[in-house]
């Protein structure tokens, strides 16, 4: 990943966000046993790859025609949750953190070549504490991840139909010792800790805003008994909420290195082919939208359209917005847990369909995330993925709007143009999954080329 | 978690092997009696997963590797450096000492434009580019995960992007941790062991004895199951998942006694079988991952 920046008077003008890496998943898919997409999926991404066997699982329902059990979907849901906990934290601590916070520089890996770190000594050495302390609870939750799970990353448990394994009395109690612990150390150490880094950088609440333009497929929601303990497809197109319409979402491959029959095509419409000397384009990342128009997804869009959090859209409110979510995460295990009746088993043995589609749309930690299978013969005929980082880092489409990243960093104050760290910090409240280099031009020259880590 | 390891005291006591290695490694570092040597993780064309499942070990655990035990001078995910900064200090070990673990495979085509990892002096850095350039010039380099081994995932057919493990490129000897992802204990012990001892002792396929010399078939606690011919039909069975498709009578790993996440379960203690992600030629050879009614 990398960004091309342009600056002009102390304010960005120009920004492309290039995704770098292809490996063409779609492609390998096709051809394979459907039930081999839940496992082969989630090795799209090993930091979300629980939300990967989530999409694929419920696509595949979709097309077998498998109705998901309450119970099946408690069990999934907690696993989702951990993956959910397990990313927030160690985005916060891990690659939040480094940004405002100095870390010890006799240690290489924390050296740094800018110095805008605003915290007083105390403050700044209580949050490096934390740092590490963090690392034991981020692990935790993948520890409660593979309890139900089986492993993490790369989980076996979910499947269709829910999850692989039922709930115990003895699970069940040993997770939410760890739930616990995890909500514990959010509420006691990680909320304040964020807050106290939005005391010391105000000016991060009026950048980074973008286009104002929330979107998000639903993530706990319409559980029969407990209604939506979350958040429900929405989406928030100015300045008004609206109900998600599946059908309003295209992607366009004008200026990425693909080709297709059609520029702008529907999920089930077309797999692109990939196409490294194509004219014009400037990234592997496609231009998804929704009724035309580019939107952000992720944790603030999420908080923001079930209401739980409306103080702004910008760099520190995404920030906050996120470990707000771990909290409000936190809470949703523990009512899940309490609602798991132990010894159910969601499992049966089910048989693929000569010929048969489905979606699998839902939120994960980093925004809205969809599979689409096509099946013909038993097998995968086609099968499409659109993750949150394709939505936030997308490209211009051929209406030439920049993607939502892109339109963040545009107009953006540079305080220092030889320094401009207010473009990485900005960039990482996304939460790329990919990590990124940032390449800053000034006055036609490249000043200032550096890398934004997830 | 819901069996008991084989009772085995050959094979319990190996669970101890990584932070038993560990451990004598940092006391070695603190006495001074062998230096904190550089070590580079050089993620290529993967997912990540090897560096998230590092942050995921226990005992050891990361905060000993990164404070204690090396010096991290790359990562380019958990560094706080960026861009021209951080490959200058990456470029800049060349010609000193170093271990060079590397997480993803190599994409080759057009030249390994698939994958560009950053970029240097005005010039592009691909995977390629990189694993030629730093890869002979290391004391040991340690392929971490699948697809760094063998390619794995990013090199499953129709291999859009022409992925290689990294000992295709190196004329030296590559020591290999397959697994998806490598546990952070066979990473750690490895790593340990290299800094006490040098190389440990491998096996044809260059992977360490202390974590791939059984199958996961001959030290399941399910193994009784296979014997007596109970067999799961479906996911969440509790019996043997040999009908299922599992890959445990060919992978040669140790996850039956090392389980992953702090030991809590592992895949076939989740009633799921094992996919053989460990094994080479996954996942093209290991699959369908799932079949019912083999037989």
């Amino acid at each position: 990943m990398e960004i091309e920046a342009i600056i002009e008077k102390n304010a960005v003008t120009e920004a492309k966000t290039e995704g770098l890496l292809f490996r063409g998943f779609e492609k390998m898919l096709e051809g394979r046993s459907p039930f081999d997409a839940v496992y082969f999926t989630q090795r799209i991404c090993g930091i979300c790859s629980t939300a990967h066997s989530i999409a694929s699982s419920m696509a595949l329902e979709d097309a077998l025609g498998v109705a998901v059990s309450e119970q099946g979907r408690y069990l999934r849901d907690i696993i989702h949750a951990c993956e959910f906990l397990q990313n927030h934290i160690r985005h916060f601590y891990q690659y939040t953190v480094p940004d405002y916070i100095k870390l010890p520089q006799e240690n290489p890996l924390f050296e740094t070549d800018h110095n805008d770190f605003r915290l007083p000594k105390t403050k700044n050495d209580l949050i490096v504490q934390h740092y590490f302390d963090s690392l034991e609870i981020s692990r935790s939750a993948h520890e409660m991840l593979a309890i139900l799970g089986g492993k993490a990353p790369h989980n076996h448990g979910v499947f269709i139909g829910g999850a692989t394994s039922e709930a115990s009395a003895e699970n069940i109690s040993f997770m939410r010792s760890i739930a616990d612990n995890i909500r514990s150390f959010i509420i006691s150490t990680m909320i304040p800790d964020a807050y106290a880094i939005a005391e010391y950088y105000p000016e991060y609440f009026n950048n980074g805003r973008g286009y104002g333009n929330l979107l998000t497929y639903g993530c706990f929601d319409g559980y029969e008994k407990l209604g939506t303990l979350y958040v429900d497809p929405l989406v928030y197109v100015d300045g008004s909420v609206q109900n998600l319409n599946p059908r309003w979402i295209t992607e366009n491959i004008h200026s990425s290195w693909y080709t297709a029959k059609r520029e702008t095509y529907t999920p089930e419409q077309e797999i692109p082919e990939p196409d490294i000397k194509k004219v014009g384009a400037y990234s592997w990342v496609k231009a998804p939208r929704y009724a035309g128009v580019p939107c952000e997804v992720g944790p603030l869009a999420r908080m923001w359209l079930s209401g739980e959090y409306r103080h702004g859209i910008s760099t520190m409110d995404r920030t906050l917005a996120r470990v707000l979510e771990a909290k409000k995460l936190s809470e949703i295990i523990l009512t899940l847990l309490n609602n798991l009746i132990p010894g159910v088993s969601v499992q049966k043995e089910y048989a693929v369909p000569q010929s048969a589609f489905g979606a699998g749309l839902t939120d994960t930690t980093r925004g809205a995330l969809g599979h689409w299978v096509r099946i013909e013969n038993g097998l995968i005929e086609q099968y499409q993925i659109i993750t949150p980082s394709t939505w936030n880092l997308s490209t211009r489409g051929n209406d030439m709007l920049p993607g939502p990243c892109e339109k963040a960093l545009i107009s953006t104050l540079i305080e220092n143009t030889d320094n401009p760290v207010e473009i990485g910090r900005i960039i990482r409240t996304f939460d790329p999954c990919v990590s990124c280099a940032t390449h800053i031009f000034a006055k036609g020259n490249l000043v200032k080329s550096f890398k934004v880590v997830p | 978690m819901n069996e008991k390891n084989i009772n085995c005291p050959n094979i319990t006591m190996r669970l101890e092997t990584a932070s038993v290695l560990v451990n004598k490694a940092i006391d070695a570092v603190t006495m001074n009696k062998i230096q904190k040597r550089n070590l580079i993780w050089l993620e290529l064309t993967g997912c990540s997963g090897n560096i998230i499942s590092l942050l995921d070990g226990a005992d050891p655990d990361f905060k000993s590797l990164a404070t204690q035990m090396v010096k991290i001078v790359y990562d380019n995910s958990l560094m706080a450096a960026e861009g021209e900064f951080a490959m200058e200090k990456l470029f800049n070990m060349l010609g000193k000492d170093y271990i060079l673990a590397v997480e993803g495979a190599v994409s080759t085509k057009d030249g390994g434009l698939y994958n560009v990892i950053g970029r240097f002096k005005g010039e592009s850095i691909t995977a390629y580019r990189a694993i030629k350039e730093l890869g002979e010039g290391a004391a040991y380099v340690i392929a971490v995960g699948t697809c760094a081994s063998d390619g794995g995932i990013s090199a499953a057919r129709p291999n859009p992007s022409k992925c290689v493990g990294v000992q295709d490129l190196l004329n030296r000897k590559v020591i290999k941790l397959p697994g998806c992802p490598c546990h952070p204990d066979w990473f750690m012990g490895t790593l340990a062991y290299i800094l006490l001892f040098g190389e440990p002792a491998l096996d044809e396929r260059a992977r360490p004895l202390m974590f791939y010399s059984t199958l996961i078939h001959d030290c399941c606690p399910r193994h009784p199951f296979f014997e007596q011919g109970v067999f799961a039909e479906k996911l969440g069975d509790e019996t043997c998942m040999f009908k299922l498709g599992c890959r445990g009578p060919v992978t040669r790993v140790d996850c039956p006694i090392r389980k992953w996440n702090d030991r809590v379960n592992w895949p076939i203690g989740d009633n799921s079988p094992c996919i053989g992600c460990a094994m080479f030629g996954f996942p093209d050879k290991m699959k369908p991952f799932i079949s019912y009614n083999t037989t």
